[in-house]
């Protein structure tokens, strides 16, 4: 039995009989087991996977209703709360904290009989661009673990690269999907604002971050969106998504479409020769595919990180002020501090990246700056999404490289913040405007893997994942080295 | 200058503001009132309560505010141990007009006081100290009262006297009340910082209030420190000071906002709300009847005198009683039950909830006096047992014998009685016959009130010959 | 120009201890600078960009207890409160 199948093809597998779910979690498990101490994709592992495959095989057997999935091995990002286990955000901060309830994409997974496999690592509280940052340690780029996995749901990313999981659930504020869905040569999807439900996703920037399916196919990637996507009474943001059927119809094709190239995002001194060549052959993809392909120019991006920037550490330095480690947290006794100084003193513990931010977050929103940044990016993002609706009166897709660069080494864009924040300015606009955005993978080029990414209006996933099975089609990918 | 800023809990609500925990917290031991959102626990959000929204809109209404377009919520940053999130979600004037109420006005005995804004917001925890000691370091904390919905109330600075300030707390708590949206007798339900100035001086802010009372004292207290500073060349410090209830002073706060900075920002996870014309106005419709539209109807329609209708419309357990009791007839009569003899029995919120009066009550009492069944005397005697026992009229007039007495005889004999007891008020009611109403009075003691008081005075002034 | 004195502030406001403003100082410096790129944005005309919702999708008034103990699973907690240090 291969791990390396599709979620559609594990399904087959299960309703043919050639696999039982206890079977694949158990060989899962051996397997993670193996490759954990090179590529640590995560911080804590089921360790009752096994029983509950057993008693979805029982269900299977005895003719009962199952869920979506059949006990199939997923794993979740360990910034979504699953109740009773760890949540850490890969933070010092969260250490021992347990959630007392269940994220509503995890009650759904559940309630589908998907099989929780383990808690993946990222960037600490979700801010980095290379799981570089996690209080826990790094996880490695399978392809090559000298290498970055991209951030910050690397661990997510390595987990399904890697076959320790069938499909996974990161989060993406910035890029944070689909920037580690191309480093590994995986599909990263980020879904319209509000289509997914935030309830259990710890927030870092609560007004553009949502929940991305990941998986090794596009079409896995609808399967994992059917089952989590809709309204949710828990979030007041999630929106109706008319009860859409994401797979159905994926293979329709692209004859005819509009695709626009972003300028600003697929050219430029910024832009690596390699990531360039790889994204010349998709767009040749494109056009033998029968679509439409045309450049188009959106001034407003070169202001986008900056934008990104000003408007998360504002969120993330609101957002993570209930860490002050009093109703919980880590270990550290109260005795003998003031409360000032117990918490300031609690909270070193945030690493260097998330207090650069809370330090950046608390600037940009004060009385003496406010006007000057906050304001301002607040006005940039309105201006932003009118150009981007603009843009797709003209286009049914706009297309760039997901990552300007190839996957990079450990240290390499640690000591530059900016270098690195710039890193993310093919991936914001999507965030900015709350479009879905998809990364498929396209080519690995000495031996480090390309995605391309590929957008659509909002509301528009169904759309959007035909165009990215199209493309899917288009290439053969190396298997991954283990 | 005096302005006020009053915080009102919403507590006829069934659940808080952002989930569904108990908005009146009061019954529960501490810390059982929580869940992971209000409690702020990583990955909850805040599910807006639309009840909240509704009586907040009818609060700013019956205080003749604005109501936005669209209501907006933001998050005022900063630390504090009864704050779940270490942030409070509330509302500003910023990025347009999308509080709930704005520029709004009351009148006090003529004077108008200027709203300048309501705004909705989630109240803290409670902070306890350990030992009753302010020297301890150890706070305890119970997060029962946390996301409880509040209506802050923000006047102008229209106040000419702590009096007035008094007057316009009593509106407002009656006010509320009849709007059933709060009762603010509840202990912290209805909570006010004042800031005060005068003349040539600089605004200070009074906080820690703890009861209308103390806020009275307070702003005297206030006015009086910043009259002697004046008279003596010291200039008034623009400052936060907070009120101390031992010393009944006022002293300056170190104050937690030094250098506080509340980095204000959109609260993300609530979208912006339309207040369509459809809702609001259907809102309008249910608002219950005004104080002062309640108090000019039983003027007008039953002929109330105006004194007995103000305390009968501005205190809404007596106009409801009134409401569902009164008919054409008896109007008058109940709405004399109820602010003199029925008062007395029912003036605290404990004596209320226990008291097992019913409008039909009143209505039967009304009834047995205009038929001549029961003196209004007995019928005051009656009410009592009625509160205690909620027993239906008929029987407590024949168990206590509250009868009216009109047999002639039987008042005659009491009539000898007093008389043979009374000598000197005798002899003073043949001299000065107004008198007569005490020897009158002696009689309704010795029946208990049931001596029919017309028949009794004919009688007593054919004995003794007037 | 930010100053060390400004950063040291901040953190202070935001409740972290920093143990020297230089380790952060030139890197937040520049972040800052890098901001400053919106000043060039033509935008002055745009408004606040946000989402709405309906009034009917608003949360019913109906009181439903949190089942479990919450107060057992925080840390901290004394006899049924939560212990914090006290403010100065």
């Amino acid at each position: 039995m291969s791990l390396a199948i599709s979620a559609i093809d594990y399904i087959n597998g299960i309703k043919n009989n050639t696999i039982t779910a206890e079977e694949f979690v158990s060989k899962t498990l051996e397997h993670i087991k193996k490759h954990e101490p090179r590529l640590h994709a995560f911080i804590s592992i089921n360790e009752s996977a096994v029983d509950q495959a057993r008693q979805i095989d029982k269900k299977i057997k005895s003719g009962q209703k199952v869920g979506a999935f059949y006990g199939m091995p997923i794993s979740v990002k360990d910034n979504i709360c699953v109740k009773g286990g760890k949540t850490t955000c890969a933070s010092k901060m969260l250490e021992n904290y347990i959630s007392p309830y269940d994220a509503t994409v995890v009650t759904r997974l559940k309630d589908q009989d998907a099989i929780i496999i383990g808690k993946t690592n990222l960037d600490e509280f979700a801010m980095g661009v290379a799981t570089e940052f996690s209080a826990f340690g790094p996880s490695k780029n399978p392809w090559n673990i000298d290498y970055v996995p991209g951030g910050s749901s690397g661990g997510s990313a390595v987990s399904v690269a890697a076959l320790e999981s069938v499909l996974s659930l990161g989060s993406d504020t910035g890029g944070s999907v689909r920037n580690p869905g191309s480093f590994c040569s995986i599909v990263g999807f980020k879904p319209t604002y509000g289509l997914i439900s935030r309830y259990g996703l710890v927030s870092y920037a609560n007004s553009i971050e949502q929940i991305g399916p990941m998986g090794r196919r596009v079409e896995d990637v609808a399967l994992l969106l059917n089952n989590i996507s809709g309204k949710d009474q828990h979030d007041p943001t999630t929106i109706h998504n008319e009860e859409q059927d994401y797979l159905s119809g994926i293979d329709t094709g692209i004859s005819g479409k509009k695709i626009g190239i972003i300028k600003e995002m697929s050219s430029g001194a910024g832009l690596d020769s390699t990531v360039e060549s790889v994204f010349k052959n998709a767009v040749s993809a494109f056009e033998k595919l029968g679509a439409n392909v045309q450049e188009i120019s959106l001034d407003m991006i070169q202001y986008t990180v900056a934008t990104y920037y000003v408007l998360t550490t504002a969120e993330a330095g609101s957002n993570l002020s209930r860490y002050d480690n009093l109703r919980y947290g880590y270990d550290l006794d109260s005795e003998g501090y003031e409360f000032r100084q117990y918490i300031s003193k609690a909270r070193h513990k945030f690493g260097a990246e998330v207090t650069r931010r809370m330090i950046l977050g608390g600037f940009v929103p004060s009385a003496g700056f406010a006007g000057k940044y906050l304001l301002k990016a607040l006005k940039v993002k309105s201006k932003l999404k009118k150009q981007i609706q603009l843009a797709f009166s003209k286009f049914d897709f706009l297309i760039s490289p997901t990552v300007p660069v190839l996957p990079f080494k450990f240290g390499e864009k640690r000591d530059d913040p900016l270098a690195m924040y710039l890193a993310d300015i093919n991936t914001v606009t999507a965030n900015l405007t709350g479009i879905p955005a998809v990364s498929v993978p396209y080519e690995v080029r000495h031996g480090l893997p390309v995605g391309i990414q590929i957008h659509a209006n909002i509301l528009q996933e169904k759309k959007l994942l035909q165009v990215a099975y199209a493309l899917q089609g288009t290439t053969k990918l190396p298997e991954v080295p283990l | 200058m005096i302005g006020l800023e009053i915080h009102c809990q919403l507590t006829k609500l069934e659940s808080k503001l952002f989930c569904t925990c108990k908005a009146d917290y009061r019954s529960f031991e501490p810390n059982t009132n929580i869940c992971p959102v209000c409690m702020g626990m990583p990955g909850t959000l805040p599910r807006l309560n639309k009840k909240a929204v509704e009586k907040a809109t009818m609060i700013a209404m019956a205080l003749n505010c604005k109501t936005p377009e669209r209501l907006g919520f933001f998050r005022k940053n900063y630390f504090y141990p009864d704050l779940p999130k270490n942030f409070q979600i509330t509302q500003l004037t910023m990025y347009g007009p999308t509080s709930i109420g704005e520029q709004g006005k009351v009148s006090i005995e003529g004077k108008e006081i200027r709203i300048r804004r309501i705004q909705i917001e989630e109240d803290p925890g409670r902070l306890i100290y350990e030992g009753a000691s302010e020297r301890t370091a150890i706070t305890l904390v119970d997060y029962n009262r946390a996301g409880t919905p509040l209506v802050e109330i923000v006047t102008e600075p229209d106040f000419d006297s702590p009096r007035q300030v008094r007057i316009f707390l009593n509106v407002l708590s009656d006010l509320l009340q009849n709007l059933g949206v709060s009762d603010p007798t509840l202990e912290g339900a209805m909570r006010a910082d004042a800031n005060v100035s005068i003349e040539g001086g600089n605004r200070v802010e009074v906080k820690n209030i703890g009861s209308f009372h103390d806020l009275e004292k307070a702003i005297h207290f206030e006015l009086t420190r910043q009259q002697s500073l004046k008279e003596r060349g010291i200039e008034i410090a623009q400052e936060t000071r907070h009120w101390d209830d031992k010393r009944k002073i006022t002293i300056s706060s170190r104050s937690k906002e030094e250098d506080e900075d509340y980095r204000y920002i959109l609260e993300g996870d609530i979208p912006w709300i339309i207040m369509d014309e459809k809702s609001v106005s259907s809102w309008r419709q249910k608002m219950p009847e005004s104080i002062s539209s309640k108090k000019d109807r039983y003027i007008t329609k039953y002929g109330i005198p105006p004194q007995v209708a103000d305390v009968l419309s501005s205190d809404k357990y007596y106009s409801d009683l009134f409401e569902q009791a009164h008919n054409e007839k008896n109007a008058k009569e109940i709405a004399n039950f109820i602010t003199t003899d029925l008062m007395g029995l029912v003036d605290t919120r404990e004596k209320r909830e226990q008291a097992k009066i019913t409008p039909k009550h009143l209505m039967d009492l009304a009834e047995k006096i205009s038929s001549g069944q029961v003196t209004r005397s007995s019928a005051k005697n009656a009410l009592s047992e009625i509160v205690k026992t909620g027993k239906s009229v008929s029987d407590i007039i024949s168990s206590i014998g509250l009868a009216k007495i009109s047999d002639e005889s039987e008042i005659d004999k009491i009539i000898d009685e007093v008389i043979s007891q009374e000598n000197t008020a005798v002899q003073q009611a043949k001299e000065n016959p107004q008198t007569i109403n005490y020897l009158v009075g002696k009689v309704m003691q010795k029946t208990k009130g049931k001596a029919d008081p017309t028949i009794t005075l004919n009688l007593f002034k054919k004995k003794i010959g007037l | 120009m930010v100053t060390k004195e400004d950063i040291e502030h901040v953190a202070r406001l935001m409740r972290i201890d920093i143990e020297n403003a230089d380790e952060y100082f030139d890197r937040i410096q520049k972040i800052l600078s890098y901001f400053d790129i919106l000043d060039k944005a033509n935008i002055s005309d745009e408004e606040i960009p946000v989402q709405q919702i309906a009034i009917d999708d608003l949360r019913e008034d109906k009181h439903i207890a949190f089942d479990d103990k919450l107060i057992e699973q925080l840390k901290n907690y004394k006899g049924q409160y939560v212990r914090a240090p006290k403010m100065n």
